[in-house]
């Protein structure tokens, strides 16, 4: 059986203060762990869509179309972040049969690294969120450079959890 | 174990299903897919909501039966299923716009359920029918739909037109995220995209039918156009035709005339170079005869030049010997009259010399000196006037002979 990699530990505590449950990928644990960082994220996103959608309200009762066209982007952004990550692929749970290969120390490094990444990136997005939000309440002038940077923030956010696809896509062979 | 099926139908969103009205030998069991939910509510609290998942021993069951009779499980087990993946629904509509004309059309939602969400659906199984299919949500959604969103985005268009912009478009999808919030929420729907389709206005229809009828028409004139062009076309074939013919029956004509013309050309020419070489011989003839005469008139003349000539020859001679004979009579005069002269001088030397020179002798002298020179200069008869010869010609006083015919003049 393949362990937790160590050099990884800081990684899994970052992501363990957010998710209690999340062991990085232990064994029988791993479509557990995954769905997890998935439903973490998709929850991230949806706190997001949350906050944009009261700027939106607010912005479009105001007449202010600017900011209610910027924060209803932000809000289809964060719909297809979640549809991503709910359809994203999960692996499989036995290796024997699926095709896949077992896991590699690297392989879990990886996922366990861009799990935290995602989820560092999803977080800063759901505060800039806030931020924006805040700016109108506020009205500092600055809620549209913060609704663009949502916007951008969990567009790179939709990226990023893309390259995920790319690492479990790397099981699915066996090496001879 | 045996396979529930929650879902028999496209139409059908969600489902509430009592768990202990399920009652067979054979457990159940229920596999969830990426876009299906199923919420535990046991005993009146909700429980988990799964997802991607296989549930096992859902229902029924001789452990499950042997459970329920003992009072070992919970009194009352339900369970909601839905689909959580994105899903149209198509909302009819109608209303009025600013000018009066009436619009119809289908409203478009895009609307998903988030997992955590499916439980709110509650909301709507606790007094309706345990399932919620399209129809169900499209008759939650129309009353509200048509009096917060349809009717005030149609009274702020103006016209038809103003259905078909994108401003239009953009508010009507903002004005439904808005508007729709409260409902969708109670219901755990989150809405994605909204967008109406409408039917053509009655004026829109007028205006297709106008400009239907102007592109017929438009069509028919290109039609006519057409056809007048095609029928000039032929006509201006038929008239080439016609002139291509007349000008070959021209042609004909004219080669024809030709040929005959050539031929009597051919025939005057034959009768001119006829002409030409009788008159040609006519004049040949009459050049003969010209030629002749003037042989003739030519051995005349140059017989009459030969006569004229010997005549005038003749003449000269008569004439040179007239000269030399009166130049011999006055070289004999002269030479008489130097004698005489000398004679004389010499008688009246001797006179003198006599003494014998008187007035008288010399008065005798003189007078017979007079005497004897008119007797020199004494000239012959003159030949009589306007005599002629008797050839014709004129003979002058004093010939000997005519200078034409040379006969001898008495």
């Amino acid at each position: 059986m393949i362990g937790t990699p160590i050099d990884v530990l800081p990684y899994i505590r970052g992501v363990q203060l957010i998710l209690e449950g999340y062991h990085g990928y232990t064994k029988d644990k791993r479509i557990e762990n995954d769905a997890l960082v998935r439903g973490e994220i998709v929850r991230a996103s949806v706190r997001v869509r949350s906050h944009m959608q009261n700027i939106f309200d607010s912005e479009f009762k105001r007449d202010n179309m600017e900011l209610a066209r910027a924060a209803k982007q932000c809000m289809e952004e964060c719909d297809l972040l979640a549809e991503d990550v709910g359809k994203a692929p999960g692996g499989m749970e036995h290796a024997f049969f699926s095709g896949q290969r077992s896991p590699s120390k690297k392989d879990l490094k990886n996922l366990i690294k861009h799990d935290h990444d995602v989820i560092e990136m999803v977080t800063k997005a759901t505060n800039i969120a806030n931020s924006a939000e805040h700016s109108i309440a506020t009205e500092d002038g600055n809620t549209l450079q913060f609704i663009k940077q949502t916007t951008q923030k969990v567009s790179s956010c939709r990226g990023f959890f893309g390259a995920r696809a790319n690492i479990l896509k790397g099981l699915k062979t066996k090496k001879k | 174990m045996a396979n529930y099926r929650w879902r028999d139908s496209p139409d059908v969103i969600a489902r509430l299903v009592n768990a202990d009205k399920i009652q067979t030998f054979r457990t159940q069991e229920v596999l969830l897919k990426p876009n299906e939910a199923c919420a535990f509510i046991v005993d009146g609290r909700i429980g988990d909501i799964l997802t991607e998942t296989k549930i096992s021993s859902l229902a029924g069951g001789f452990s499950r039966w042997v459970g329920d009779q003992l009072g070992m499980t919970a009194d009352d087990r339900r369970l909601l299923f839905a689909m959580t993946g994105p899903m149209d629904y198509w909302v009819p509509f109608e209303g009025n716009l600013a000018n009066g004309e009436m619009a119809k059309g289908y409203a478009n939602l895009r609307m998903k359920l988030n997992t955590d969400n499916v439980p709110k659906l509650l909301n709507w199984f606790a007094n309706n029918s345990p399932i919620l299919t399209r129809d169900g949500v499209i008759s939650i959604l129309k009353d509200e739909l048509h009096g917060r969103v349809v009717t005030p985005c149609l009274a702020s268009c103006a016209s038809g037109n103003d259905l078909r912009g994108a401003d239009f478009l953009e508010r009507f999808e903002m004005t439904t995220e808005m508007e729709m919030r409260n409902l969708l929420s109670n219901l755990g729907f989150t809405l994605l995209k909204a967008f109406p389709i409408t039917n053509p206005t009655d004026m829109e229809l007028v205006e297709r039918h106008r400009a239907k009828i102007e592109a017929q028409m438009e069509g028919d004139s290109i039609n006519l156009e057409a056809q007048k062009a095609e029928f000039a076309n032929k006509e201006a074939l038929t008239l080439q035709r016609i002139e291509m013919e007349t000008n070959v029956a021209r042609a004909h004509a004219r080669g024809q005339v030709t040929v005959q013309l050539e031929h009597e050309l051919k025939a005057l020419r034959a009768e001119e170079a006829k002409w030409a070489a009788e008159l040609e011989r006519d004049r040949g003839q009459v050049a003969l005869a010209q030629e002749d005469r003037e042989h003739a008139s030519n051995v005349r003349i140059d017989e009459a030049d030969a006569k004229s000539t010997r005549a005038m020859d003749m003449f000269k001679q008569v004439q040179d010997r007239k000269a030399e004979r009166i130049s011999n009579q006055q070289n004999f005069q002269n030479q008489r009259m130097e004698n005489q002269n000398e004679v004389q001088v010499k008688m009246m030397e001797m006179a003198k010399d006599a003494g014998a020179l008187t007035p008288e002798v010399m008065a005798e002298f003189l007078r017979q000196q007079t005497q004897q020179k008119a007797v020199d200069s004494d000239n012959p008869a003159p030949a009589p006037q306007g005599s002629n010869c008797g050839c014709g010609t004129a003979l002058q006083p004093g010939w000997k002979a005519c200078p034409n015919c040379g006969s001898a003049i008495v």
